[in-house]
């Protein structure tokens, strides 16, 4: 370790590749986090069911000294008490659950399955894109009829906007992270035949309404408050963020969604959004969540297997059409 | 109707002076400690200033995984410092005032500690000294100046500290999503904030922190950060690195509770692109973000503070360690200049236990 730090001295130590598990780097975040990165910069779901399966034995190994973690795609940050826990020492247990963790194949996650309702090209991200068009860019490539499915469309080779919507409907979507604002997830489609991707808007767009749902690459989002954003929208969903907290789904925190909640879309019409958004502040709409279920990862790359020609064939399209489309 | 109905005899001047007894003992515990009535133990703010808010220590902790950044004070060093004056627990709710513009009147007789970038601070117009606990009478108005010697956020802690709500287990004010502290924003003109209830002390009054403890506020900073996460070889390039930590940063204008933006840089890079995560050579798939990082949002640095975001699809090269990052919160917008100094593991632990062990009462001594 004395000589690596010549060579690498944000590294703290790695633990080599072995079997299915990348390997690991363990990262100094300063003198109260530590951060690890797991295998290459590639975006696989494996990594992150991985994680939980860490961040799980973390939790059962209640560590002296450790304060909490930030399990991400392919990374995991722990906030932890130095002047209790010595950095190398952590490193070290650490380092054992890593063989406490079960392979990948055998992970079973807790995860909730949430059904959102969202009415698409919805009256309020339509009116943002709006004023995006009269006060920011006026020859965006990724708006077209005055909003971004149709973009969506081209931008991966799908003949309509109703293809993007069934497209949309017709995953579930994993939430792998929470974070950069409060409550807002960030989630990747479970199948990858319907796996669609784009690029964010340039230059940013200045307003988004609250719970906007958009994708940028190949996440989506949707947005806890009002804010700035990138991501191409789809349209509008349900409050998954309330500071007062007036619905029983934010009893304990103003923050619905979870990492490892598995969200569904429930197309429902702009007027129909409206009284739901509106039973949601008053309190009598019931956010349909299943808590019990968990989430099998050996059945799931199993199914992953079973439409490997497929998921070629769409993402060879979709390469196809995203070199012929125009980049905002 | 009897006679004894109307006249006083000394019966009745004896039980009415028993009753007066314990009106006036009532009256003066009502006076000293501003009594149990809310309107007699408030706050009033006259003037907000800048930024003034409600903080704790250490903020809104174990929320991190759900995107919550913990607030609390940018200075956890001064923050902590005046509470200890005052004789409150050091996490206790306190105010932070930015830049100063800050006046406020008292209901009730208590004891008060400003501490952090120097102000001038005066009650009834009366100059009080910083870093020493003093008096504050029923209708007193204290008042702090503008800073303009150095530093940019004071600390005013109140015996007993500020009786605000918590939210999610903290009085922190949040002021990226409008929660905690004072309904959750920058105190106002007109606001009446409730303080905890506590009798005056009368020998609360007049402590003083060592004078070497005091820390000097500058224009120009050295703040002690760590390499990494992200640092070189396998993201930045050496020279990139030893640019970090040699450069001296002028804090952009555009900084505040969320971040302290340094000026953008032609930086080397180790990568060419961020791959799959971004064109850009700083993209990463997103990740958790440390508390006092410094986040290199395309090729400009900006160090992620109290109120920042909890992850993102960005590098950070550097992290300020627990004993400095304080510093970061003194450091002025469009003015301050900061170089940042690498420090080890262990030379920063040290660091941070010495001062965690000089916020102590063995500190304290009569002004």
């Amino acid at each position: 370790m004395k000589g690596r730090e010549h060579t690498n001295r944000a590294v703290i130590d790695r633990l080599p590749k072995s079997g299915e598990r990348p390997e690991v780097i363990y990262r100094y975040a300063g003198d109260r986090f530590i951060l690890l990165e797991y295998g290459d910069m590639v975006l696989d779901l494996r990594t992150n069911f991985r994680i939980f399966g860490l961040n799980d034995a973390i939790k059962k190994a209640r560590i002296d000294g450790v304060i909490e973690t930030v399990p991400a795609l392919r990374s995991m940050l722990i906030h932890y008490d130095s002047l209790k826990l010595e950095p190398a020492h952590l490193v070290d247990i650490l380092k054992q659950l890593e063989s406490d963790v079960p392979p990948v194949e055998s992970l079973i996650i807790h995860s909730r399955r949430i059904e959102l309702p969202i009415a698409f090209e919805d009256r309020y991200t339509r009116a943002d894109i709006e004023r995006y068009v009269k006060y920011t860019r006026q020859d965006a490539p990724n708006i077209i009829n005055g909003h971004n499915i149709e973009y969506i469309a081209l931008y991966n080779g799908l003949s309509s906007k109703q293809q993007v919507i069934d497209y949309i409907c017709s995953t579930q979507w994993w939430n792998a992270c929470i974070g950069f604002w409060p409550g807002l997830p960030f989630m990747f489609p479970l199948d990858p035949r319907y796996a669609i991707v784009a690029p964010k808007y340039n230059p940013t767009r200045p307003w988004t309404p609250e719970g906007a749902v958009g994708i940028g690459g190949p996440c989506v989002a949707i947005y806890p408050v009002a804010s700035p954003g990138g991501y191409q929208l789809f349209g509008r969903t349900l409050p998954i963020f309330d500071l007062q907290q007036r619905n029983p789904a934010f009893k304990d925190n103003p923050i619905l969604l979870r990492a490892t909640d598995r969200v569904e879309w429930q197309p429902v019409s702009d007027d129909k959004l409206e009284v739901l958004r509106a039973k949601v502040f008053d309190g009598s709409y019931r956010y349909k969540i299943v808590s019990y279920e968990a989430f099998h990862v050996k059945s799931y790359l199993k199914f992953l297997d079973s439409i490997k020609d497929e998921v070629a064939e769409f993402q060879r399209k979709q390469a196809d059409a995203a070199k012929s489309a125009p980049v905002p | 109707m009897t006679d004894a109905h109307v006249c006083l005899g000394w019966r009745e001047l004896s039980q009415m002076s028993i009753y007066l007894f314990f009106y006036l003992a009532w009256a003066t515990w009502r006076i000293e400690t501003g009594g149990h009535t809310e309107a007699l133990n408030m706050m009033e703010v006259v003037e907000g200033g800048i930024q003034t808010t409600v903080q704790d220590y250490p903020g809104r902790v174990g929320f991190l995984d759900l995107g919550m950044y913990p607030a609390g004070p940018m200075d956890h060093l001064a923050f902590r410092f005046a509470n200890l004056l005052v004789g409150n627990p050091l996490g206790a709710a306190a105010l932070e005032v930015t830049l100063g513009g800050f006046k406020a009147r008292f209901d009730r007789h208590c004891v008060i500690a400003v501490t952090g970038a120097p102000m001038p601070v005066t009650v009834n117009g009366v100059e009080v000294p910083m870093w020493q606990s003093f008096e504050v009478k029923p209708g007193d108005l204290l008042t702090l100046g503008m800073a303009k010697t150095g530093g940019f956020r004071a600390y005013v802690a109140i015996h007993g500290g500020i009786d605000v709500p918590e939210y999610m287990g903290s009085h922190a004010t949040f002021t990226v999503g409008g929660f905690g502290g004072f309904e959750g924003r920058g105190l106002k003109k007109g606001d009446r904030v409730q303080l905890k209830l506590t009798p005056f002390s009368q020998k609360l009054v007049g402590r003083a922190l060592r004078k070497e403890l005091v820390p000097t506020y500058s224009f120009e900073w050295e703040i002690e950060a760590m390499r990494g996460p992200q640092a070189d070889p396998d993201y930045m390039a050496a020279e990139d690195m030893e640019f970090f930590f040699s450069h001296s940063w002028k804090v952009d204008r555009n900084s505040n509770r969320m971040g302290i933006r340094l000026e953008p840089h032609k930086w080397q890079w180790a990568r060419e692109t961020g791959g799959v995560a971004g064109g850009h050579p700083s993209n990463i798939l997103d990740n958790g973000y440390a508390v006092w990082t410094v986040n290199m949002c395309g090729d400009q640095p900006i160090i992620l503070t109290a109120d920042g975001p909890s992850l993102g699809g960005f590098i950070c090269n550097a992290t300020l360690i627990h004993a400095s990052s304080w510093k970061a919160g003194q450091l002025v917008p469009g003015r301050d200049h900061v170089k940042f100094k690498e420090v080890t593991i262990d030379e920063a632990i040290a660091m941070a236990r010495a001062l965690e062990t000089s916020i102590s009462e063995t500190n304290i001594v009569r002004g």
